[in-house]
């Protein structure tokens, strides 16, 4: 009988020798380095040898607009006073703002995890139906595993797919950042003010492994829910087609049924967990950072059981 | 081949598919001893397929029972596809791996398979020259090959080849066929073989099973009736109308017609030089005699009731 780690290395045999997932790799590599790239561009071209001058008129603005503003939304001035007491600390540390650190790069390419999503699903959508188009699945299946088995190493192999981009996308802009910045830059401290208007200093990597750890719950329940799709109808495109389009629209439509108190029960208005960081708002205000992690849970375990429910219990006849 | 001495591999026991109230197969058992190839006959919609997929598990019984070697498809699935090989319908490959690629994803998952079986297969089907070439660059003829290649890696008890002829040229139906012959004799291989081409049928199998609207009709030796004295045969006269008269005069209850210049005869072969003797004697030219027993496809036209679609 056959042992998961076989079944395993098959599935990775399968998406690793396809010439498309190499394309596909080389395509997020090369964002990656045009992102890089523009970031350096940008930074050259706006010369910042005068940064002191700059950073002491932008707190003289900002003052002058709070003053200004004095019966506006406190958050609002809140957050101009913040912004005061960074570049106060920025000059009293002779640290230059607009200067790029190797990290900058590190904390940018998290946005580029929605491309890696996107290739994920792309993978995770092929998993299943592909083996029903190309006719494969009927040899897969006459084989001495469970189909409990073959859809568990399929899912796993889809993950690994994604954890390889995910180091990737990481390794790639650390790499670029030290390149186009040196490792100067490697134990700055990520500067935050906490409620009580205090500077903290903390650690980059923290900093930059968080921002990679919000945007991996969307990525894992988006690739589950595109593996689920592949599975329900066995086919790709449906699958990717499905996947991108609530990535695509469902920010925009719960945005515009956030009046409704449903709206706290779809996908979309729990995916994003930063809206629980400070200075961001929930969907709706009843919404709390637990509600959500459960909703999460419950939408990521209904995914798998629709997937498993379908994937073994059907009939393979076509 | 001696079906009663052999080993029973295969047992299917009241093996009943219903999908939304209508039964696509229906109470079917039968056995399959080792060595034997097996022939699933029925006109299309029979329940042929649905059946195979049933043996190997694509396709839930709603009721029965499919024992390989001693073990149920049903409750311990994993166990029982261990001595089961298959090949159902086309020999769909991945395209973007190699022959050999091919083999090993298949191989894995048998615990066991040493590199040297992989090879030792290759070499069977006649692959070694170009098992490391992409599929996609092979002939439907070389993906038949690697199927059966894929099919026999882990020594089964049980080989199932669903329709395996589809798309084959004459040559490659002659060489598999040879293989399956090879396999059955060499190895002990039971052979269940399902499809419509039933010329291929009456030259691979040893016995069919005909199948009608989901039910077993008979299963029936085809050595029995390839020995069966009971012919057809066609006599090419001179003068049909004088030889129909000298025939039915003298040989009573003689199933006989005239077809063209020609007399074709149903009767045993025993009554050929009888006739022979008979024409001869009053004067009628006699430019050939040619005997054939009843093919497959007569006998199951004859059962099914000539509702075949092929």
């Amino acid at each position: 009988m056959s042992n998961f780690r076989d079944l395993l290395r098959n599935e990775n045999m399968k998406i690793y020798r396809r010439p498309r997932t190499w394309l596909m790799i080389g395509f997020l590599i090369l964002s990656l380095l045009l992102m890089s790239g523009l970031m350096k561009y940008d930074e050259v071209r706006n010369d910042s040898s005068d940064w002191k001058q700059q950073v002491t008129e932008e707190n003289q603005v900002l003052q002058q607009e709070i003053q200004n503003n004095a019966t506006a939304d406190p958050d609002f001035v809140k957050n101009m006073e913040n912004e005061i007491k960074l570049n106060e600390y920025y000059l009293e540390h002779n640290l230059n703002p607009n200067e790029l650190s190797m990290w900058d790069y590190v904390n940018t390419s998290a946005m580029l995890i929605l491309l890696v999503t996107i290739l994920t699903v792309i993978v995770a959508a092929d998993m299943i139906a592909a083996e029903f188009s190309w006719g494969t699945i009927k040899l897969l299946l006459v084989g001495p595993a469970s189909r409990t088995k073959v859809m568990l190493s399929k899912y796993v192999a889809t993950m690994g797919f994604a954890l390889l981009l995910l180091i990737l996308s990481f390794t790639v802009a650390f790499a670029a950042g030290a390149a186009l910045q040196g490792f100067g830059g490697l134990s700055l401290p990520h500067l935050s003010v906490s409620a009580d208007g205090i500077i903290h200093e903390s650690s980059m990597i923290a900093d930059s492994l968080q921002q990679y750890g919000f945007a991996i719950v969307s990525l894992l329940m988006y690739v589950t829910f595109a593996f689920m799709i592949s599975a329900a109808f066995r086919s790709s495109s449906m699958a990717i087609a499905f996947s991108l389009l609530f990535m695509l629209v469902g920010n925009s439509l719960t945005m515009l049924f956030s009046s409704y108190g449903w709206v706290k029960y779809l996908l979309f208005a729990n995916i994003d967990l930063t809206r629980y960081l400070a200075g961001n708002d929930p969907i709706r205000p009843e919404m709390t950072l637990t509600f959500s992690i459960m909703m999460l849970v419950a939408y990521y375990v209904l995914f798998q059981l629709v997937s498993w429910l379908l994937f073994t219990k059907r009939d393979v006849a076509a | 081949m001696q079906a009663t001495t052999m080993e029973t591999v295969l047992q299917l026991r009241n093996v009943t598919k219903k999908i939304g109230g209508r039964t696509i197969v229906d109470n079917l058992s039968f056995d399959v001893p080792a060595g034997e190839v097996f022939g699933f006959l029925g006109p299309n919609g029979a329940g042929k397929t649905t059946t195979i997929r049933m043996i190997v598990g694509l396709i839930s019984m709603t009721k029965g029972e499919v024992i390989v070697k001693g073990v149920s498809v049903r409750k311990q699935f994993a166990q029982a596809m261990t001595h089961i090989g298959a090949i159902v319908e086309n020999p769909e490959m991945y395209k973007f791996l190699s022959g050999y690629q091919n083999l090993v994803h298949f191989a894995r998952r048998h615990s066991g398979i040493a590199k040297e079986r992989i090879d030792e297969v290759v070499k069977l089907v006649g692959l070694q020259n170009r098992i490391h070439e992409k599929v996609k660059r092979y002939s439907l003829g070389m993906r038949q090959r690697l199927g059966v290649a894929q099919a026999i890696l882990h020594r089964p008890s049980v080989l199932i080849l669903d329709e395996p002829t589809n798309g084959l040229d004459p040559a490659g139906i002659r060489e598999l066929r040879d293989y399956l012959r090879k396999l059955t004799r060499d190895e002990g291989i039971a052979v269940i073989v399902s499809s419509h081409l039933l010329s291929e049928m009456e030259l691979m199998c040893d016995r069919v099973a005909i199948i009608q609207g989901g039910k077993l009709i008979d299963v029936r030796s085809l050595q029995d009736t390839t020995d069966s004295p009971q012919a057809r045969i066609m006599i090419d006269v001179g003068n049909t109308a004088l030889a129909y008269q000298v025939l039915t005069d003298s040989i009573s209850d003689l199933k006989i017609s005239i077809l063209g210049k020609q007399l074709e005869i149903e009767s045993d072969k025993a009554l050929i030089p009888d006739i022979a003797r008979l024409l001869v004697k009053a004067d009628v030219d006699i430019y050939g005699i040619h005997s054939s027993h009843k093919s497959l496809e007569d006998q199951f036209l004859e059962m099914t009731g000539g509702e075949m679609v092929v």
